[in-house]
């Protein structure tokens, strides 16, 4: 008799059973590490990306610091932390932080680049000052390019977390090692149904959140 | 008053923007900025509010060196107006006209209900007010810019280029909306533009810049087109300088005749010459309200030569020859 592709009941079992390896244990330790590096990178990639865009020349090398970091493997930014951090969820949030970087910094930059000039220059006329006018007129102008970036990174996250199976820290990413050691195929297809949903749902609820935070642009893109 | 004392401009490459400018703006009135691109209009108006300052010389709110005020405070109370409108884009309408009484830390009813206000000041409807600015058209948000300069009642207002993004006919229907505004509000008013003709017609008094950031000549416009200062001036008036100055004589005092019997009414107004066995076109004017160039283009539209004179309901008043008509225009000529 064939082994079924899917086997509900192990899915069953193994769903809330107390141990480590509990499906929404793993899912739940996922959804951390996934969503903190976001997080963390949107606090670091602010204030970067907002003096990148103040004094250009610090551009270049910022973003080509984080292309390195981006170009580096993760396996050996993995070992470089283990010695720091050990086999903790903190060894697998670093290195996607910078990840996350890489994509927000950018983000940014382009967002208050596309701040028109002339609104720029008439919010100065109107007597607005700097801190002023980079809160209620700059920011608020660059939200939907900055989005655009938090929703690359977040998904780019959702699925690089499952590298960090290699330290026993992979989230969702564990359910993929144990099947190929047991040749068995159902923790495999659990694990990515899992993690494509959670990132088809992440991203539903940014698109939700631009329309909510900016429905000017909405509306500007459809007219 | 505005007082341009000896003020000089000169950027950090070594562009000499502005060159000792030294003049006045009379409080309550249009004074226009005029002159070919780059002659230094954008940098002059810009060194009012401070968005930039001046390498040499003082310029005066008031008696008051604008150095003295620090720039936001000062900002606030100039109103600003540019060629794009320069809306925020995120904000609506009502917000965006509300934006310096918000600055200024009114309470938010009173900043829309002001906002509110304006919106109806300036011709748009007040449904608009919920709207964000890339559901307007070009012409209704530079209306919506005018009425954000003018949200807090700065008693002064600096104008660049606002009207230029614009089709011609919208254009014609902001600048009579502006002189509109200004013969009930009296703001002292800088205008830039390149365009001439709209210089003239705005303009209380016309400065006109040469490249350079020079001050060619500054007077009223009617002065500005019987007596150009020099060949550049001349040339940048163009052609037609003796039909334009006609717009600035009023056809009040011209003589008129009683309507000959060929004028065909209907109910006390024209309707054509009965000429040749035909009904044939006529032109009118009124001369209550009109310039003898109105009543020029009237005379060379009528079949006869006959300016037909109408009052404010259309109803015909007499006719104007064309020997009265060149009396009045030669009366205008010898000044
Ligand atoms: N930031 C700047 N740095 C250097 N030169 C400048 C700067 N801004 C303007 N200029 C120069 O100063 C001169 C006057 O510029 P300005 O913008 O005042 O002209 P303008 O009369 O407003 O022209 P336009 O009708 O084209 O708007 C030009 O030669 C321009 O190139
Ligand atoms: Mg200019």
């Amino acid at each position: 008799m064939d082994e079924p592709l899917v086997r509900w009941d192990w899915i069953a079992r193994n769903w809330d059973n107390g141990s480590p390896l509990a499906i929404r244990t793993l899912l739940e330790n996922h959804v951390v590490m996934a969503f903190a590096p976001v997080l963390f990178g949107l606090l670091l990639a602010l204030p970067i990306g907002l003096a990148c865009a103040r004094w250009r020349l610090l551009y270049q090398p910022a973003t080509a610091v984080m292309n390195i970091v981006y170009a580096m493997p993760s396996l050996a930014l993995f070992s470089i932390l283990l010695s720091v951090t050990g086999l903790t969820q903190t060894t697998v949030i670093i290195p996607l932080t910078l990840f996350s970087l890489a994509v927000l910094i950018p983000a940014v930059v382009d967002g208050m680049t596309s701040v028109p000039d002339h609104v720029r220059q008439s919010a100065v006329a109107m007597g607005f000052r700097p801190l002023r006018r980079l809160l209620q007129v700059e920011l608020p102008i660059a939200t939907p390019v900055v989005l655009a970036g938090v929703r690359v990174a977040t998904v780019a996250s959702i699925s690089l977390v499952s590298v960090g199976a290699l330290i026993g820290q992979g989230g969702l990413g564990a359910l993929f090692t144990d099947g190929w050691q047991r040749q068995f195929y159902t923790p495999i297809i659990v694990g990515i149904a899992l993690i494509v949903l959670l990132a088809v749902g992440a991203d539903l609820v940014l698109i939700a959140l631009q329309r909510l935070l900016t429905p000017w642009s909405r509306a500007r893109r459809s007219a | 008053m505005i007082t341009f004392d000896g003020v000089t401009k000169r950027y950090a490459d070594g562009t000499v923007a502005v060159d000792n400018l030294s003049l006045e703006a009379a409080s309550g009135t249009i004074t226009v900025f005029v002159g070919p691109s780059g002659c230094g209009k954008t940098t002059s108006l810009r060194m009012i509010n401070r968005m930039i300052d001046a390498t040499a010389g003082r310029i005066l709110l008031d008696g008051q060196d604008v150095k003295a005020i620090e720039p936001a405070t000062l900002r606030r109370g100039i109103g600003y107006v540019i060629q794009q409108a320069g809306l925020f884009p995120h904000r609506r309408i009502v917000d965006n006209i509300a934006t310096v009484p918000y600055l200024l830390g009114w309470d938010r009813k009173k900043a829309r209900a002001r906002a509110m206000e304006l919106l109806e000041r300036v011709g748009l409807d007040p449904k608009l007010a919920r709207r964000y600015p890339f559901q307007l058209s070009g012409g209704q948000q530079q209306r919506v810019g005018v009425a954000r300069a003018l949200a807090a009642d700065p008693p002064v207002l600096l104008m660049d280029e606002p009207f230029s993004a614009v089709d011609p006919v919208v254009r014609a229907s902001l600048q009579e909306e502006l002189l509109r505004l200004q013969s009930e509000l009296h703001k002292t008013i800088v205008f830039v533009t390149h365009d001439i003709d709209e210089a003239v017609k705005l303009g209380d008094t016309v400065a006109v810049f040469r490249v350079g950031g020079h001050l060619a000549q500054i007077s009223d416009p009617a002065t500005l087109l019987s007596e150009p200062a020099d060949d550049f001036v001349r040339g940048f008036l163009g052609r037609d300088r003796g039909i334009r100055r006609l717009s600035f004589i009023p056809a009040a005092d011209v003589p008129l005749s009683p309507p000959p019997p060929e004028l065909v009414l209907a109910e006390g107004k024209p309707v054509g010459w009965k000429l040749d066995g035909g009904l044939r076109p006529y032109g009118s004017f009124n001369p209550a309200t009109d310039s003898l160039r109105a009543a020029l283009d009237a005379s060379l539209l009528s079949a006869n030569g006959l300016a037909v004179a109408v009052d404010g309901d259309g109803g015909v008043l007499g006719v104007l020859g064309r020997d009265a008509l060149d009396a009045a225009v030669s009366g205008v000529a010898r000044g």
